[in-house]
């Protein structure tokens, strides 16, 4: 298990993909908190649960590139077909996935960590500059980072798991896409507006761990909670779909 | 696990349409007993059976889709058979312990990642293998991809991506060697030095079966000779006895396989 371990994260540092994804990530994080601060009116941003809501979308954009990331350590070996390699060294392919569910959890939860440093910090920045005060306790920004971590490496477990059911790397990248900022998107911004069920959605458990708003989401606990079924499920999904099927 | 393997292949001997070699005198290196695989109304492999001498090179041929592939991915644990089975030192591929030591394969010539340098793609599969990172150097050297090995594969001409592959399967130390027309792609050095290559490989009393088209080139290299054709068996046996010493082995392929006169 620990060489299955080594040799995946080999694999996501010997390819550019991880560290464009990480680029990609951060970029978008700054240019976000950027918008947020500056176009949103002074009062609405005077609010502390607004203010969460913002310096949560650094965690919100790094579940959806850990997702990526996860997604991809399977599906790029299939699109490449390192992936008959790889069994034939490792033919007991469920320690491959779990392998792959551990190494992207790890980067995943990396991306995590720097996304929510990032936009707390930056988003923090630019509100002060615009004169606004920014009323968060070192609680409030240690859950912001710790729980952007964990909901990223978690999202990054879905990935592999949802990698591994649709094995084709297209539509398995669109699908996460659409659905965290589509479907998932529009609950972001204004949850309560699609009811109740908005906030057991796997995107919204995400948020719940690191953004405290008991309007609108879960509790943080029970967010973590729900995100860790969710994980399990997918991987265990990937797991089953991985252990027969015929490799092309 | 190992005395029911060795009874059933000494009770299949009078089965096997031509077994080759000693089968009872130790562990067959891979054993085929009616190989099946279907996909919906094709049958991609129907009823093989065949063995391989340990020692040897085992030419697998037959025409474009006969089976030989799906054979290979069936033997390698890649694919799932129908029905049959198919052995390597008397396991199932994916229940052997230690893969990577005792079965080098290749399949498809382009199973890389482009944007992964050639020694990084061998330094992944033998972490996972755990082997040594100075073996990676050592089939690098010994494959002539060495200066290259820093680029990434991209870069790559067919004919080294065929060594690079050749390199992840020689990572083991392997003692059977599957390779599925390696030879597709190599210069005229490239082809010469692979058939020297297989014939000292066999020479150390390792075994390899190698699929391929190339007949001419093919009966240099090989001891045995297996020829399926939509699947099934056709003839297998030594290459002399196939050909009698008059014939090529093209004349006796085409001949078997209805190619032509
Ligand atoms: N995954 C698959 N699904 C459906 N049919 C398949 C699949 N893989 C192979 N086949 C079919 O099985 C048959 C055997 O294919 P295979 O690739 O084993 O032939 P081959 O002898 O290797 O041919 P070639 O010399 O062209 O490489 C072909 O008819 C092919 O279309
Ligand atoms: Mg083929």
């Amino acid at each position: 298990m620990t060489a299955e371990l080594r040799s995946e994260l080999l694999k996501q540092r010997s390819t550019r993909t991880g560290l464009g994804l990480f680029a990609g990530l951060l970029g978008l994080v700054l240019v976000a908190m950027l918008l947020h601060a500056y176009a949103l009116p002074a009062r609405i941003l005077d609010s502390t649960s607004t203010q969460l809501m913002v310096f949560g979308r650094g965690g919100f954009l790094a579940i959806l590139f850990a997702a990526l990331l996860g997604a991809l350590s399977i599906t790029s070996e299939i699109r490449y077909g390192t992936i008959r390699s790889t069994f034939l060294v490792s033919p007991r392919r469920g320690r491959v996935i779990v392998a792959k569910v551990w190494a992207s959890m790890l980067v995943g939860a990396a991306f995590g960590l720097a996304a929510s440093a990032l936009a707390a910090g930056v988003g923090t920045a630019a509100l002060r500059a615009r004169g606004i005060d920014v009323q968060l306790s070192g609680g409030d920004y240690a859950l912001l980072i710790a729980g952007g971590a964990a909901a990223a490496g978690l999202w990054a477990a879905i990935g592999v798991g949802l990698g591994a059911v649709l094995r084709n790397q297209v539509p398995t990248l669109i699908g996460i896409c659409a659905w965290l900022l589509f479907v998932e998107g529009l609950l972001a911004g204004d949850i309560a507006a699609l009811g109740d069920v908005g906030r057991y959605l796997p995107g919204a458990a995400a948020a719940a761990i690191s953004v405290q708003n008991a309007d609108t989401l879960l509790s943080p606990v029970v967010g973590l909670v729900l995100l860790v079924i969710y994980a399990t499920v997918a991987v265990l999904a990937g797991l089953l779909a991985t252990a027969r099927r015929d490799v092309a | 696990m190992r005395d029911l393997n060795l009874a059933r292949s000494a009770d299949d001997r009078e089965r096997f349409p031509v077994v080759i070699g000693d089968a009872g005198a130790r562990d067959p290196v891979v054993t085929l007993t009616s190989l099946t695989k279907r996909y919906g109304d094709l049958v991609a492999v129907d009823e093989l059976s065949f063995s391989l001498r340990p020692g040897t090179v085992t030419g697998f041929f037959g025409a474009n889709g006969a089976g030989k592939t799906t054979t290979l991915r069936l033997l390698l644990g890649l694919a799932e058979p129908t029905s049959g089975e198919a052995l390597v030192f008397g396991h199932r591929y994916r229940e052997l312990d230690d893969p990577a030591r005792r079965v080098g394969a290749v399949l498809e010539s382009s199973d890389f990642h482009p944007g992964r340098s050639g020694r990084d793609h061998l330094r992944t599969l033998a972490l996972a293998a755990e082997i040594p990172s100075t073996r990676v150097e050592e089939v690098l050297a010994l494959v002539e991809l060495a200066a290259a090995a820093h680029r990434r594969v991209q870069a790559y001409s067919l004919g080294m991506r065929q060594r690079l592959g050749l390199a992840g399967a020689l990572l083991g130390n392997p003692q059977l060697l599957v390779l599925d027309e390696p030879a597709n792609g190599l210069d005229p050095a490239g082809v010469h030095w692979l058939r020297r290559f297989l014939r000292d490989f066999a020479a150390q009393g390792r075994t390899v079966l190698v699929s391929s088209h190339m007949l001419a080139e093919a009966a240099q290299t090989v001891d045995d000779v297996v020829i399926i054709d939509h699947g099934r068996h056709v003839a297998s046996g030594r290459l002399h006895e196939l050909t009698g010493g008059e014939r090529t082995l093209e004349d006796v392929y085409l001949g078997l396989t209805g190619g032509a006169a």
